[in-house]
């Protein structure tokens, strides 16, 4: 390792394990980290603390707050936000794009196959009773058409990096993935904390995602009027998400409508106005499928529309994403993804899996069961961190518990390896320390598929911790897509510029 | 009705709307109230009218009508909670930061329609309101908080009228704050008359001056009112003055005007009829204002009258709610 780097300013405690996204194994960086490391290394510690507070006012006084459940009514909290971002090369950034557009047509080619011919069933691809036992498999999708043939329109595909540097997918998120706000706030923050190092890079912007997210749902109208009505559909004010669904709205320019402001007549949608009932041609809902139609599915359900499902029968709304994309959610059919990409597309998958272990095979199972410390076990409709077994971090206590419940019922679970994510300088008790993260990539599929350049990076922040998830004490950072080359890494431009 | 079919906004959104403003319409009123009675207190006038009945502090309480609440809280409250009854009370539905805080859950629920820096606004008041700043301030000096309150509230206003466009959303935060002060500034009248009748008796020259002066204050009146009267206050002057001036801003028939025309501007309507039944209510207690003599209200009671200007605009925001919030 080399000494003279880490004894740099904040860097002075500074240890690389794993994969470093700034340093290369010999201690050096990355040369497309270069600037930023040597800005980095000028900066006293008041200058990243207040840096740090700048940050913090910023989103608190825009309100961008997300809810905490179970610690008291309606919480309201700011995701913690790292100053220091995050950087992917353009060489990096085309080889992910262009496998994050093949994995998301394989997964919506899969999608319509599950619920019409079901081609990959009769040919013995993936086992039918994983996919029809799937939690997010809706039996009411059977035969619905939609327009375009397209079901996934917004999608948020995990991304790690392993020991090697290689990105792997960890997991789809294809129902209503969640964090895309931040990502746009993360950029708009970020232009006020470091505005002259962010020039100095040539950082691809983001700021189209809006639009283009309004051009995809307005491919999906099934009206062809001329100004087709859109809206985006919350489960209310104290959704954990509610920031993020206002802020859609907003920035597309289009009503934020709950299901109490909606009915259902004669085969369409309306919203309720003070003009009298409107009709909606598209909803961006995130609220649950099984939530939306009290008649069809959750008659307990207050967020939905009673009828709403008749509309999607009629073919007279565009709903995003459609119902059922759920299926490739469930953790057990993620290891069948690589296969899907071979079947639908003839491709050779461009992004890797993580090795998984389907506990339905007796071998696998029996494998699992005995090296329980050593791996990760799953709930396959698990999110958010919750409901998983981290074998090297468990009691023997909760690894017996385990043992039970996977034998009780195997299709419930999944089992990988620990992977190490790779870690990321981060600003901590006024200092630079590594701590893991992840990627969130989003893709959007309409009247074409575009991948927001970037997305969100998740950070652990507790020192060695590899859960990001927002509700485990996670954190977020700005991730920048360069354009180019690099800048120079020559020591005086940081300074010159006064940033 | 014949609407344009273009403006059209979700009822429950133009509902908050219309919460939102009247709430922020009323705690920029509560803090004028406050710091202005406050003052009055410090100077010996107070001592003096506490003698003769409700001492100022304690007549916010009847004009917010939570006297009674108040007393079952607080029986032996003196000054300081009376004031922090109305401004720091979380348990009480009439205090500043409850109201401020449902003017922000209304706005957190309809922060898309609202401006980015309208939203901000609001957020950022009751983040102030809540956190230690505000406390340590109000410990210091009551009137600076107050002021601050009242200056917060302004830039809302200001960020209202210069970062919306006039369509339905403007138009229904236009008709909520017109509508609360026309009612804020009816119950202001009530009470501060029948205090200033009370004082009369025993009261010099002076203090008639100090009790009008305080009722043009209460309103942000004074300096507008003495620079078109030209002579000595006198209490029928104020009074006049506050209810049936055309362009003063806070006056009743100033409100009432605008709350109008606010209603017209949703409906497509125009001055030469009504689409709605608030129009009419309105629009009929405009044409009064605008044809009224100050003496004949005298003459006929203006208690009397305050309280029917009170019924109107409640009719009146039934029938809003009738016609724009439950279709």
């Amino acid at each position: 390792m080399n000494r003279r780097v880490f004894d740099a300013g904040p860097f002075d405690q500074y240890e690389r394990n794993g994969f470093d996204e700034m340093f290369a194994e010999d201690g050096r960086p990355r040369s497309h980290y270069g600037a930023l490391y040597n800005r980095l290394a000028t900066l006293s510690t008041e200058d990243m603390e207040s840096r740090h507070h700048m940050a913090d006012l910023v989103m608190r006084r825009q309100g961008i707050t997300f809810t905490v459940y179970g610690r008291g009514e309606g919480l309201e909290q700011i995701i913690p936000f790292d100053p220091i971002p995050r950087l992917i090369s353009s060489e990096e950034w085309e080889t992910l794009e262009r496998g994050l557009e093949q994995r998301v047509r394989a997964l919506n080619a899969f999608v319509h196959d599950v619920y019409h011919d079901r081609l990959i069933l009769k040919d013995r691809v993936v086992p039918a009773e994983l996919v029809v036992g799937a939690s997010g498999y809706q039996r009411e999708c059977v035969g619905l058409r939609v327009p375009r043939d397209i079901y996934i329109h917004i999608s948020g595909i995990d991304l790690i990096r392993d020991e090697n540097g290689q990105f792997l997918v960890l997991e789809d998120n294809a129902r209503t993935p969640s964090g895309v706000s931040y990502v746009l706030n993360n950029r708009h923050v970020m232009k006020q904390v470091f505005p002259f190092l962010f020039q100095q890079y040539n950082v691809r912007p983001i700021d189209d995602y809006p639009a283009n997210l309004l051009a995809t749902l307005r491919a999906i109208d099934p009206s062809g009027r001329d100004d087709p009505t859109v809206a985006v559909m919350t489960p209310g004010v104290y959704n954990s998400a509610y920031f993020e669904h206002s802020f859609l709205a907003r920035q597309m320019g289009v009503e934020l409508v709950e299901g109490r402001d909606l009915f259902f007549d004669g085969g369409y949608v309306y919203m309720k106005t003070t003009r009298g009932p409107r009709r909606v041609d598209v909803l961006y809902r995130r609220v649950d499928d099984r939530s939306l139609d009290p008649l069809a599915f959750d008659r307990t359900s207050v967020l939905g529309v009673a009828g709403l499902y008749g509309a999607l029968r009629a073919g007279n709304l565009g709903l995003a994403n459609a119902l059922g994309t759920g299926v490739c959610d469930d953790k057990a059919i993620y290891p069948f993804v690589p296969e899907f990409v071979r079947y639908y597309l003839r491709e050779e998958p461009i992004l890797g899996n993580v090795e998984t272990f389907r506990l339905t095979e007796p071998s696998q199972r029996q494998h699992v069961l005995t090296n329980l410390e050593k791996l990760v076990v799953k709930a396959v409709d698990g999110s958010g961190g919750y409901g998983m077994l981290i074998g090297p971090a468990s009691t023997k206590a909760q690894r017996e518990e385990f043992a039970r419940k996977i034998e009780a019922d195997p299709r419930r679970f999944i089992a990988q390896p620990t992977i190490s994510l790779s870690q990321h300088p981060t600003f901590v008790d006024g200092r630079l320390e590594g701590r893991h993260i992840d990627l969130r990539p989003f893709v959007l599929f309409g009247d074409q598929v575009r991948v927001l350049p970037g997305g969100l990076t998740r950070v652990a922040l507790p020192k060695g911790s590899l859960v990001v998830n927002s509700s485990q004490g996670g954190g977020t950072k700005d991730t920048w897509v360069l354009r180019g080359d690099p800048p120079e890494q020559n020591e005086a431009t940081g300074e010159l510029q006064g940033d | 009705m014949s609407f344009k079919g273009t403006d059209a906004m979700l009822s429950r959104v133009a509902e908050n709307l219309y919460w939102i403003s009247r709430y922020l319409e009323r705690v920029e009123s509560v803090a004028r109230l406050l710091d202005d009675s406050f003052q009055l207190e410090l100077d010996a006038a107070g001592l003096h009218a506490a003698a003769a009945g409700e001492r100022p502090v304690e007549s916010v309480l009847s004009i917010l009508g939570c006297k009674e609440a108040f007393l079952t809280q607080h029986p032996n409250g003196g000054r300081a909670e009376v004031l922090k009854f109305l401004t720091f009370e979380r348990d009480h539905a009439d205090s500043m930061l409850s109201m401020i805080g449902r003017a922000r859950e209304n706005a957190r629920g309809t922060q898309e329609t609202l401006s980015a820096e309208v939203w901000g606004q609001i957020n950022r008041l009751y983040l102030y309101l809540c956190g230690r700043q505000a406390r340590r301030r109000y410990r210091t000096s009551p009137s600076r908080f107050f002021e601050g309150i009242k200056r917060s509230c302004i830039l809302y206003t200001g960020l209202v009228e210069s970062t919306l466009p006039r369509s339905e959303v403007y138009h229904f935060l236009q008709f909520g704050r017109y509508l609360e002060r026309v009612m804020q500034l009816s119950r202001i009248l009530g009470v501060k008359v029948h205090a200033l009748r009370q004082v009369e008796p025993l009261a010099a020259g002076s203090l008639r001056v100090v009790y009008s002066t305080s009722l043009l204050q209460s309103c942000s009146a004074y300096d507008a009112y003495i620079r078109q009267a030209h002579e000595q206050i006198d209490p029928l002057g104020a009074v006049g003055y506050l209810m049936l001036d055309p362009d003063f801003p806070r006056s009743m028939r100033f409100g009432v005007d605008r709350a109008c025309n606010a209603l017209r501007a949703i409906s497509g309507g125009d001055e030469h009829g009504f689409a709605t039944e608030a129009e009419r209510l309105l629009g009929r207690l405009g044409s009064d204002l605008r044809f009224l003599d100050l003496d004949e209200v005298i003459h006929r009671g203006l208690e009397q009258f305050l309280t029917e200007v009170l019924t109107t605009c409640h009719r009146a925001a039934h029938e809003v709610h009738q016609t724009y919030f439950l279709t």
